[in-house]
């Protein structure tokens, strides 16, 4: 009996401990009971596949990881729960924002992106038309990472520096302030995707026909990358400038895209060369570099000139090479038979003797 | 005979050097004029996405989405996931396709369907046990049934997964509690079988996959009333009502050996006597009266 309750307790003891300390931190309703199993999911009523399950180690990877579920998920009060809401990135979360006593939120970002070519209201606060295919944070932006990195001794190299923050762990030494200020502040100094996977997040709908369609524009996607910034990319290049190092004005949020007719956006006619021109990039170039056309669309009705462009110099190429290719052929056929001939001189040696 | 080796050896170098030339000329045309049957192919997709019906389109997208990943490099690491479209938090690892089973060569990964409260419960629990597990139940009077784990893999028997014990392990330390073991994608599922003159063999074998396989190549080539057939006969052993979840999640004889299977103490005790039980409890008691009878709620 005795014995009976004992292991009891030991059990109660060892279970309630693990739990407590495993979950997260900010995982107070231990909602990773449930949600630790990658099989958690289900078909929706619209035939979409719900995966419900949460990688532990990658949430840790970044800066939601000091958010509890909560805040994020706050119509949840309940073990099981109710289907849960769409997240409202704007609402205020338990963090306090370190420059003023306000809580933390989104809402400044959403403020920017309401200015720019992405609301789907226009200045006057109309509605744009196909309002839907506006992005909301979602469109463009998955749980993000951490992409720390250190300098020491003049040597760049990604990822923590053990040497680097055991500097700040010998003053802040409480909890995982260091980890998550370190890691916070380098990921900031540089830029938070890796470029190819910012150009993605855009060519979800700018590489999308039906999309271009309803909004008239152009395939800037597979343009971008025929050029050579796309290809350097393409080869790994985090030098190489992607689709926000051009259409962000320098020093701005990178939430404010403007369109290419409004005269503060970063490809306005008159801009682009300051664009071109930053202290990153070409800085020491001339203004005529950024004459050129960058995305080449070779429509015929909307851009003739640089379709026809296309086709001649298609065809040159292509007369150049299979005139040679022929040439080199009929060579190689007279080698395989030297005294062939389609017509014959006929042998008048016979008749004289 | 040297000489006319040589011209032998001259002539085929020179078949040699004019094929080479037609390859060439055929390589250069794509790189010149573009890959014209790749962008065929896309347009055509796209026309059959356009002119279709919402459920035509979401098939099309899935067959031009059928295992997308997305990678994230961070300098230091590159995480390579798969891509599910408008999903916030990251996946980080895939899941190994059960080629074991015979009821997902047509129910796929996420059968459950009708409890509408549970079904990602039940479906959870589909991607560590053999659907045979819950679905064919022992008759009255013929003995339990064994467990083992399969490969998904290859279906066959296997050791106990040691993604057990380190999940156990994760748990000793303050150090190891940093690690992050994997739930529930242990390469290998459980499923019943029988003990046969010393030999364990699973309720499905290779013979049954061979059928069902050759069901699924066949069936357009019977006829309404022959389907229906051979769906009962596939379908003939499963129970009318699955296994409910308390006689599993039960602390005095549960229906699974969870020890047996290779389950640690701790865990044993979790699934059987506090977290999960509790759970259920609360489930059972305060939100859902149906939660123990998966299949009696419909949406």
């Amino acid at each position: 009996m005795y014995k009976q309750l004992l292991a009891k307790l030991i059990i109660a003891i060892v279970c309630f401990y693990g739990f407590g300390d495993y979950s997260y931190a900010g995982d107070e309703l231990n909602c990773v009971l449930c949600h630790k199993f990658r099989g958690l999911s289900r078909i929706d009523k619209d035939g979409k596949f719900r995966l419900f399950y949460i990688n532990q180690e990658l949430f840790d990877s970044g800066p939601h990881r000091r958010n509890k579920c909560k805040d994020c998920h706050t119509d949840i009060n309940k073990i099981p729960h109710d289907p849960a809401k769409k997240v409202d990135c704007t609402q205020e979360c338990h963090m306090v924002e370190p420059s003023s006593t306000e809580k933390f939120s989104h809402k400044s970002v959403a403020k920017v992106l309401s200015k720019s070519v992405h609301s789907p209201v226009d200045k006057n606060g109309k509605e744009k038309k196909f309002k839907e295919d506006y992005p909301g944070c979602k469109d463009c932006h998955d749980q993000p990472f951490y992409r720390p990195f250190s300098i020491y001794k003049g040597q760049l190299k990604a990822g923590v520096s053990k040497r680097g923050i055991s500097r700040c762990k010998s003053c802040h030494t409480r909890g995982d302030f260091a980890e998550d200020f370190y890691e916070h502040v380098t990921t900031r100094l540089r830029k938070s995707r890796f470029p190819m996977e910012t150009i993605e997040a855009c060519a979800k709908c700018h590489q999308d026909k039906a999309f271009q369609e309803r909004h008239d524009l152009d395939d800037v996607v597979t343009t971008y990358k025929q050029t050579f910034h796309g290809k350097m990319i393409a080869l790994g290049s985090e030098r190489t400038p992607d689709c926000l190092d051009c259409h962000v004005v320098e020093g701005e949020n990178t939430h404010l895209i403007e369109a290419q007719d409004v005269p503060t956006s970063a490809v306005y006619k008159t801009n682009v060369q300051a664009t071109c021109r930053t202290e990153e990039c070409h800085s020491k170039a001339s203004a005529k570099l950024a004459g050129f056309q960058t995305h080449v669309t070779y429509d015929r009705e909307k851009y003739p000139l640089q379709f026809y462009m296309l086709v001649g110099f298609k065809a040159l190429m292509a007369f150049v090479l299979y005139f040679f290719l022929l040439l080199i052929f009929l060579e190689l056929l007279r080698r395989l038979f030297p005294g062939f001939s389609f017509f014959k001189e006929k042998n008048n040696n016979s008749g004289d003797n | 005979m040297v000489k006319f080796i040589k011209k032998v050896i001259f002539k085929l170098y020179v078949i040699f050097l004019m094929g080479f030339t037609v390859w060439y000329g055929y390589f250069m045309y794509p790189l010149i004029f573009g890959f014209e049957g790749k962008e065929k192919a896309e347009a055509s997709l796209m026309e059959l996405g356009k002119a279709g019906t919402d459920k035509e389109r979401m098939f099309v997208k899935l067959i031009a989405e059928k295992e997308q990943t997305k990678k994230t490099d961070l300098g230091y690491r590159v995480i390579d996931q798969p891509y599910i479209e408008g999903r916030f938090h990251n996946i980080g690892i895939s899941v190994e396709p059960d080629n074991g089973s015979i009821c997902v060569r047509c129910h796929g990964n996420v059968p459950h369907d009708h409890s509408k409260e549970i079904r990602s419960f039940l479906n959870m629990h589909a991607f560590y046990l053999g659907c045979e597990s819950c679905h064919i139940m022992p008759g009255k009077d013929a003995p339990a049934w064994e467990f083992r784990w399969y490969k998904k893999s290859t279906g066959e028997v296997t050791d106990n997964p040691v993604a057990l014990v380190e999940i156990e392990d994760s748990y000793k330390t303050a150090e190891s509690m940093r690690k992050y073991p994997m739930y529930g994608n242990y390469g290998a599922k459980i499923a019943p079988g029988k003990i046969k003159n010393g030999t364990f063999t699973f309720l499905h074998d290779k013979n049954d996959m061979a059928f069902v396989n050759r069901y699924i190549v066949e069936q357009d080539h019977l006829g309404p009333e022959q389907k229906s057939q051979m769906k009962r006969v596939i379908h003939d052993s499963v129970s009318k009502k699955p296994l409910q979840c308390d006689r599993c999640h039960q602390k005095k004889s549960p229906y699974l050996p969870f020890a047996k299977l290779g389950y640690p103490l701790r865990r044993v005790s979790e699934l059987t006597d506090t977290s999960v039980v509790g759970m259920i409890r609360k489930y059972k008691e305060f939100y859902i009266p149906n939660f123990l009878t998966p299949g009696g709620i419909k949406d």
